[in-house]
Order: structure tokens, then C-alpha cells, then sequence
């Protein structure tokens, strides 16, 4: 498995569930129209002052 | 879809298991596709030997691998970085453009920008489907320095481009706040502390005079428009201070912020650039602030860069920003227009002359910029096919940012960045807020209202 070098979030011994948990896996698609970069992002989905 | 993914997509679908630090889940990841799954941690190995997630899985995986090469290889530019001016009246300590070029360079003449965006208009309407507008966002340098040429544009212009602006917000006086509020000019500021004292360390006048206050006056009028962001670049000065930045947004109605990684391109930004490990533990008390204070009040405060993350893992087409994809988005999905003309893969390039890609109104003008060996040389830089990138399972949800940086510090486009470990950490604090049902929280909300649920495991 990869690992990473950071610490773990605190985790408590009572979180273990007697069930597997569920598994998640959520994928949605769209047209790509993304043009922001990390010196700028537009945000134009509200109106105006 | 080359051979190369065609190859890659027609082998059988192997899963890489990947510990995100949760106390119930661990991820498994098919890099190729961007494809992640979280499964319970007692049953890594049965769900990567066969089962329902990986029959499910198998059944799309090929019109995932098409979609993510569509992203990554097949966009149409829309949009345009627009720098009207080499000037600036700051002198910010990790400043990409040449302090040369800030202190003592040219404005670029009104009928020239003019010229120019009637030139940009006819090329996006040759690449753009119509009724769609391109994007052009005035920045630099400070584009304000040369504003009677910057409004005139915006006025000619109003029908064929959607426009923003990134300022200092040092020269957003009444005046110009008014004529860009009125026109839904997106803004964009930068701040970087809750006080000035923090500010003063990285951004400050040539003379050394503080403009805190004066972003703040600018923050306090644009409250209630709908249309503005604050960017904060994440420097060793201003590190212990991100949880007090965002309270501060918080309480002066941001809409939205980027809480930046400082791009270490030129060495200036590299004296004030935090430790991978420094910047994540920040980075994430961060975050977790802006959870506190959305629980608090009900009012979310954007975090761009990391809703980004969030979405390039939950949508990987939706995502607004494209540096943490690979090939990035310069040259490709948006380029650079320098005030002299010149045409770069993406502004971080502007100081950079061997990027150049020729002039926008030469001939052949943006095309043979795209086409231009030192727009592909960006272009190409693809993480499949560099190490350690090549291995990693996140490679797609990171994008390994960013080629201007990893050029110019580590010695060539198949380097990684700057923050490669902290890229890894965000990725694994983004898929722990998916596992605890918390990823909405974190995003504008009808952020996926354009979208469709093209894999659900629970309804498979």
C-alpha cells in the first residue's frame, strides 16, 4: 500500500465497526470548460453587485 | 485515443491500495483512469482480487480512460491571461515576473490591446462552440498600472469576452470599482496576513511601504458582489497565521479564497517557501477552520484550490482550475499574452524568454504559438511518463504542478514541483472528508448541477 509520511488523523478504539463499512465510489462527468490557474480563479456563477 | 492508452485501458484494471491516514477506510486507485474507490480497511485485498467494485469498475473503465484523455490531450484553448502591463507598483518577494520588468518595463499601448483582443476574439470563435464566451483575465504585474486602456478594452470587448481582473487592489479606487462591479468583472485581490505586520513581509511597496489597509478598504467594498476572490500565497512568513487569514475572510464575507502553495519559479519565492510538512499541518488546521466556521454560521468560505482538488477527484471534467492536471491547462486549455506581445503556455513563464512562442499579432499568431516548440515543451510534460510520478496512484488528482517551477528549481519538466508530498497529503485530507460523508462542505453549493453521476458503487 502507499504510504505517506504525515501523521494519522486521532482515531478512536471504538471505530471499528463489526460490519465491513460500506464501500464508496462516486464518479460524475461533465464538459470540461476549466481555464482558472493558481493566480486566478473566475468565479462568475453569481450576478452582479 | 492513442495507442499508448489504448494500451494502458485494454490490459485488465489494476487497483493500488493507498493508506489516507482514515480510521475505517483506505483507498484503491486505478491512476490510469483517475478511477478511486474507498473500501473498509480489513478488505484491501479481497476488493483489489475481484468482486463487485471491480466488475462494476472493468464495465466503465474504458470510457473513463477516454474521458481523462479527452481532458488531458484534446481541449480547444478558452481563455486568456492578459498582462497589459509589465509594471508594478509592489515589489512582492516571490513575484514570477523579473523585478526588472516590474520596476522599469513598458505598458503595452491601448490601440495594441485593442489589436490584440479583436485578434483573440476571431481565434476563439474559430475553436469555440458558439453562444460560449472566452475567458480573458487581466493580471500581471498590475494591470491597473495601465487602466485607461484595461476599461477601454473591457468596454469594446463586452460581447466577446467574459472578463476578470487580478489586482493588488492598491489603485481599486471608487472610480474603478464601480466601472468593474457594474460591467461583472470577476475581481480578484491579494492579501497575505490578517494584519499588516504579516503582510508587510512579502508584499510591499518598492519603497517599502505597507498596503495592507488598503486591501482591506478594497475587501470591505466589494462585500455583497457576487464576483470576487482573495488569493493568499503560503510563505514561510505567513504560515502560522492561515488559520487567523481565513477567520478573517470569513468575517469580511469572502466569497471565495486560494490559499496558495508559493510558486517557487524565480529563487526569490524559494527563500520563503515552507517545508512540505509545515505547509500541510497548516494547510489542513486551516481547512478544518473554515468546516468550524461554516458549521458556526451556515456560510461557507471557499477554499478554490482545494475544492478543486476535491472536485478533480469527485468530477476530474469539472475541475475550474487547471493546474493540478497533467499536461496543465497552460498552452493548451488557456496561454499567457505578455505586454510586449509575446505569447507564453501560461503568465508563470512571462520571465522565462526561452518559453516564448512568438508574437499574437505576427502571423500565424496563436496557432504557431500552440504549435511552437516552446509552447509543446510544456504541453507534453506528462506525469505518466516521468518518475516518481509514473508510479504514483494520486498522479491525476495532482498533476504534479507545476512545470514552470519544476523547470526553473529542479532542473526540467520531468521533475516534479515544488510540493510533492503535500500535494500527496491534500489528496489523501480530500478522499478522508469524501469517507466521512464531509465533501459537500467543502464546495459551492450546485457545484456538480452541471453534471452527471457516471459511476455510483452503492447503485451498481
Amino acid at each position: 500500500m502507499q504510504q505517506t509520511k504525515s501523521k494519522q488523523q486521532p482515531q478512536t478504539a471504538a471505530t471499528v465497526p463489526a460490519a465491513p463499512a460500506p464501500t464508496i465510489a462516486v464518479r460524475k462527468s461533465c464538459n470540461p470548460d476549466g481555464i482558472g490557474l493558481s493566480h486566478y480563479v473566475l468565479m462568475d456563477k453569481k450576478a452582479a453587485k | 485515443m492513442t495507442a499508448a492508452i489504448l494500451s494502458r485501458g485494454g490490459a485488465a484494471p489494476v487497483f493500488i491500495p493507498v493508506d489516507i491516514g482514515h480510521a475505517v477506510y483506505a483507498a484503491v486507485t486505478d491512476p490510469n483512469t483517475a478511477f478511486w474507490a474507498l473500501v473498509d480497511k480489513t478488505r484491501i485485498e479481497e476488493e483489489i482480487a475481484a468482486g463487485p467494485l471491480l466488475d462494476s469498475y472493468r464495465a466503465k473503465a474504458d470510457s473513463f480512460a477516454r474521458e481523462l484523455h479527452a481532458l488531458r490531450f484534446e481541449l480547444k484553448p478558452s481563455g486568456v491571461y492578459l498582462n497589459p502591463t509589465e509594471r508594478c507598483n509592489l515589489d512582492c518577494t516571490y513575484c514570477y515576473l523579473p523585478g526588472e520588468q516590474r520596476s522599469n518595463g513598458s505598458h503595452m499601448p491601448p490601440e495594441m490591446l485593442t489589436a490584440s483582443l479583436g485578434k483573440l476574439r476571431d481565434y476563439f470563435r474559430s475553436v469555440m462552440p458558439e453562444g460560449r464566451k472566452p475567458r480573458a483575465i487581466f493580471h500581471g504585474a498590475e494591470p491597473l498600472m495601465n487602466r485607461e486602456a484595461v476599461f477601454a478594452a473591457i468596454d469594446e470587448f463586452s460581447a466577446d469576452f467574459v472578463f476578470g481582473l487580478q489586482t493588488n487592489g492598491t489603485l481599486l479606487d471608487d472610480a474603478a470599482l464601480e466601472f468593474l462591479t457594474s460591467r461583472n468583472v470577476s475581481i480578484g485581490l491579494s492579501l497575505d496576513g490578517p494584519f499588516a505586520g504579516i503582510t508587510d513581509a512579502t508584499r510591499k511597496t518598492w519603497g517599502g511601504k505597507s498596503v495592507h489597509d488598503k486591501v482591506l478598504a478594497a475587501m470591505e467594498k466589494l462585500k455583497g458582489y457576487g464576483s470576487w476572490s482573495v488569493i493568499t500565497t503560503c510563505t514561510t512568513e505567513n504560515l502560522p497565521y492561515l488559520t487567523r487569514m481565513v477567520e478573517l475572510f470569513h468575517a469580511s464575507e469572502v466569497p471565495t479564497c486560494m490559499l496558495n502553495t508559493v510558486r517557487c519559479t524565480l529563487p526569490g519565492a524559494r527563500g520563503v517557501k515552507p517545508t512540505d510538512g509545515d505547509m500541510a499541518k497548516a494547510f489542513f488546521a486551516t481547512m478544518d477552520r473554515t468546516h468550524e466556521l461554516y458549521r458556526e454560521t451556515g456560510r461557507k468560505l471557499m477554499v478554490a484550490n482545494f475544492a478543486n482538488i476535491l472536485i478533480g477527484i469527485l468530477a476530474p471534467t469539472a475541475r475550474r482550475l487547471m493546474c493540478d492536471i497533467s499536461p496543465c491547462g497552460g498552452g493548451r486549455a488557456f496561454f499567457a499574452l505578455a505586454a510586449d506581445g509575446g505569447l507564453y503556455p501560461c503568465s508563470e513563464f512571462i520571465g522565462l524568454p526561452r518559453f516564448n512562442g512568438g508574437n499574437l499579432l505576427a502571423e500565424g499568431g496563436v496557432e504557431a504559438a500552440l504549435a511552437s516548440a516552446a509552447f509543446k515543451t510544456v504541453t507534453t510534460r506528462d506525469v505518466d511518463t516521468f518518475s516518481p510520478c509514473s508510479d504514483c496512484a494520486i498522479r491525476h488528482f495532482c498533476g504534479s504542478p507545476c512545470p514552470a517551477e519544476a523547470h526553473e528549481m529542479n532542473g526540467g519538466m520531468e521533475k516534479t514541483g515544488a510540493f510533492c508530498e503535500f500535494y500527496k497529503e491534500q489528496v489523501n485530507y480530500a478522499l478522508r472528508l469524501i469517507a466521512d460523508g464531509k465533501a459537500n462542505d467543502y464546495l459551492w453549493d450546485g457545484w456538480d448541477e452541471d453534471t452527471e453521476t457516471v459511476f455510483n458503487h452503492a447503485l451498481n
